[in-house]
């Protein structure tokens, strides 16, 4: 394997890294604090303690993908690299949900767009929530450190066709489009971000924070899953954890007991909202699990004159948030416009249908165009969010209903797409639905897709982002952490991640998730520095 | 058989709908005691086949779909894949097969419960009685036409319930991802696969 990747590297040199899936027989660990989840939330809390001086071992279901195994294949990517080998769904299974488990978390998957939470959301929540202290001026530090930290800028390079083609859109009907800061070095503009990046430019947990916390002596598990925190009175005693086989999805029956002074919970929405329900941690008023947020996201797709090769080039690069918080914060739902990547399973899986229908679609692959629509969900009375409960089994599974204000935003947010498209001059342009036809029309467009029936499954949704579930707040009756992360009632546990957004954030998550966790953890090495 | 304990209060809806969702579009169905009452269905992963019953690459072991199942898809899939399957017969086979054997590593990564989810959509699809009533298809799958295969299709993908609506998403998707998904076949999208310039000089395709 290359010596120039930093992984290969790191494991010749010896970090501590452990497969739970070769372990023969039951272990117990023990360090200053152990991290559940490796992605945005953890990896970043395990850097920032480890560095300073505190042992840290960090522990990931998923196992430990890197340059080696990034072939650029959408197949074995999704199999391996998503939760649930990408069929996660909401409950009903209309929402399907894309969500990473492997180092990295979802960062390692993710599409580089790197956005600060909108000064109006984090005013939201100063103003309406209580979180006086998470004000824009009191995040910017923060933001701006992360920033350095992942090399987020504006992407220089011209965008891509079928980001291009938002722009040209926008720039016709008189709407406003930014370009998208990435966090990305030496980027090919390849647009594999989505299958984990094969040339190692992404800057997400994988190539940053996780080699950083490795550099400081930090001891990763993968393929390892946090089953239950164990408490006594009101601190976790340890956490009980279950190996997988060498499937990555099968527990072996191997058991790994996780002792620590204090733990961080870093699994995300739905993940975290999981393990806190299984631990059967105190919770008065039932707040785990509730409001979980995800930005619905709808879709249209248009066939362009030209073409677009929407698999090739830097998956996002133009946004439009012209819609976001247009009717103000807590008015209409808002959304933000932004383009997809689209490979051959991918472009199956959102566009459905089958026999030649299906192959005369996806035979256009070459020119077709996307854009898709994500609502900001959770700031208004009629968008509670979703609930995230335990199966049967134990797994996490979210419930979303989606209200009659989601349904009005998502069609409105069908129609501004078609127009944009045609504006930028497409040919035909169909929403993803299934009763959609092809429209060669904006005027026929419009009537045709405000009848479409606003229906779960006959509108096609997704999400790739799951926030709340654990909000934090100031009143224990309304949320499940205070503002630094920190557990209303177990005084040794954090939750760093994005189940603790009470509202969704209204832009691509990720560094929102980086800011917040390296505030939080800061405070926490202070907390637990060592003393002396 | 996993059993359902609806919370108190709450409606026993999952006893009386046929179906209830699981999967990102996959579809599941619940707990109309199905299983109970599939003695006559081969529900154990089909295994190796050997190569004298059946078509299947004789190497492949299958570890989530059933005999059924493999039967199942076997009189979709020419619906769903209309138009793609290659003409002579012989490799149209074979690309039905591996087409399968990939749907069956596919689901296999999708973990227990929405596994759980897809055999009860199965074990549905393929017990005669819930097979006439729900998906009103009379003759048994080896028998069914790619006509009728599609005609099936389209009420599931048209019907009013969205459970049906659901089924048909699940049925087509794990079917159309692990087809076009597939390296050989990314050619019919017009998706030319990773830039040569690439693989050329990525490690990870250079060195061994
Ligand atoms: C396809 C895709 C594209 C995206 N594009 C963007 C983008 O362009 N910009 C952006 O800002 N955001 C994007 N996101 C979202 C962004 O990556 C996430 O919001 C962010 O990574 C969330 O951080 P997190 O720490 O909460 O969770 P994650 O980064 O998802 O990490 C959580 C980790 O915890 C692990 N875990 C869960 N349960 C357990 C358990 N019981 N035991 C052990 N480990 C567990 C998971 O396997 C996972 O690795 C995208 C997401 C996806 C899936
Ligand atoms: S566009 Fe390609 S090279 Fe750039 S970050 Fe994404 S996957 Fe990596």
């Amino acid at each position: 394997m290359s010596m120039n990747d930093p992984i290969a590297r790191g494991l010749a040199a010896g970090w501590n890294i452990t497969d739970a899936s070769k372990l023969t027989e039951d272990r117990t660990v023990e360090a200053d604090v152990v991290v559940v989840g490796t992605g945005a939330g953890g990896g970043t809390t395990a850097e920032i303690l480890a560095r300073q001086g505190l042992s840290v071992i960090l522990l990931e279901e998923g196992r430990l993908y890197y340059q080696k195994d990034f072939q650029m294949d959408e197949l074995t990517s999704y199999a391996n690299l998503y939760q649930e080998g990408m069929s996660r769904a909401t409950a009903d299974g209309a929402i399907a949900i894309l969500q990473g488990r492997c180092v990295g978390g979802s960062t390692t998957v993710n599409w580089t767009s790197s956005f600060r939470t909108p000064a109006e959301t984090l005013n939201y929540w100063s103003q309406n929530l209580g979180l006086s202290e998470l004000t824009p001026d009191a995040m910017a530090p923060w933001f701006e450190g992360r920033e350095q930290r992942h090399n987020m800028s504006p992407w220089q390079t011209p965008p891509n066709l079928n980001n291009d083609l938002l722009r040209q859109g926008c720039e016709k009907l008189g709407y406003s489009w930014q370009v998208i800061p990435r966090n990305v070095k030496g980027c090919w503009n390849s647009g594999y971000c989505g299958v984990g990046c094969p040339t190692n430019a992404k800057q997400g947990a994988l190539l940053t924070t996780i080699p950083g916390a490795l550099d400081h002596n930090a001891q990763l598990f993968h393929g390892l899953r946090a089953d239950r925190l164990v408490r006594n009175q009101d601190r976790i005693d340890h956490l009980l954890a279950s190996a997988m086989g060498a499937d990555g999805i099968t527990p072996s029956g191997i058991t790994v007991t996780l002792k620590a002074k204090h733990f961080v919970v870093a699994a995300s929405a739905i993940g975290t909202p999981g393990l806190l329900l299984r631990s059967q941690l105190p919770d008065p008023f039932q707040r785990v699990g509730k409001r979980s947020f995800i930005h619905p996201v709808n879709a249209t797709v248009a066939r362009m004159p030209a073409k677009t090769d929407p698999f090739y080039g830097a998956p996002q690069s133009i946004y439009s948030d012209e819609f976001n918080f247009k009717e103000g914060t807590d008015g209409p739902v808002g959304y933000k416009l932004e383009v997809p990547p689209l490979h051959p399973a991918m472009a199956a899986g959102v566009v459905a249908g089958h026999g030649q229908q299906q192959r005369d679609n996806l035979g256009q692959l070459p020119w077709m165009q996307s854009v898709i629509a994500l609502l900001r969900d959770g700031f208004h009375p009629d968008s509670p969010g979703g609930t995230v409960s335990l199966r049967d089994d134990g797994s996490p599974m979210l419930d979303y209903p989606i209200t009659d204000y989601l349904w009005q935003g998502l069609k409105k947010a069908y129609l501004t797409m078609a127009e944009i498209q045609f504006a930028a001059g497409a040919e035909a342009v169909q929403a993803v639905h299934l009763d959609s036809g092809w429209y060669t029309r904006w005027s026929e467009a419009k009537t045709a897709i405000s009848n479409l029936p606003m229906k779960p499954h006959r509108v096609r949704l997704f999400t790739a982002h799951q926030m709340g579930g654990c909000s934090m707040g100031h009143d224990p009756a309304t949320s499940v952490v205070n503002g630094f992360g920190e557990h209303h009632h177990i005084s040794n546990l954090n939750v760093h991640d994005a189940s603790v957004f009470p509202t969704s954030i209204g832009a691509n998550p990720q560094l929102s998730v980086y800011a917040l966790a390296a505030r939080n953890s800061t405070r926490l090495a202070q907390k637990l520095a060592p003393s002396g | 058989m996993t059993d359902q304990h609806p919370l108190p209060g709450q409606p026993d809806t999952s006893r009386r709908s046929f179906l209830k969702t699981g999967l990102g579009g996959t579809l599941l169905l619940s707990t109309i005691s199905v299983s109970a009452g599939l003695s006559g269905c081969a529900t154990a992963p089909a295994g190796r086949i050997g190569a004298i019953d059946s078509r299947m690459d004789a190497s492949y072991q299958f570890q989530f779909l059933s005999r059924d199942d493999i039967a199942l898809f076997e009189a979709l899939l020419p619906a769903i894949l209309a138009g793609s399957l290659p003409d002579a017969q012989n490799q149209r086979r074979q690309t039905v097969a591996s087409t399968i054997e990939r749907i069956d590593q596919g689901i296999v990564k999708f973990g227990p419960p929405n596994q759980r989810e897809l055999r009860k959509l199965f074990d549905l699809l393929n017990f005669p009685p819930t097979r006439m009533a729900l998906a009103r298809t009379w003759s048994d799958w080896p028998s069914v036409t790619a006509t009728d295969a599609d005609a099936f299709l389209q009420r599931w993908r048209n019907s009013r319930i969205g459970l049906l609506n659901n089924g048909y998403v699940a049925l087509t998707k794990i079917s159309n991802a692990a087809f076009y998904g597939y390296a050989d076949h990314w050619h019919l999208t017009g998706y030319p696969g990773p830039p040569a310039w690439m693989t050329e000089s990525l490690p990870q395709f250079t060195s061994a």
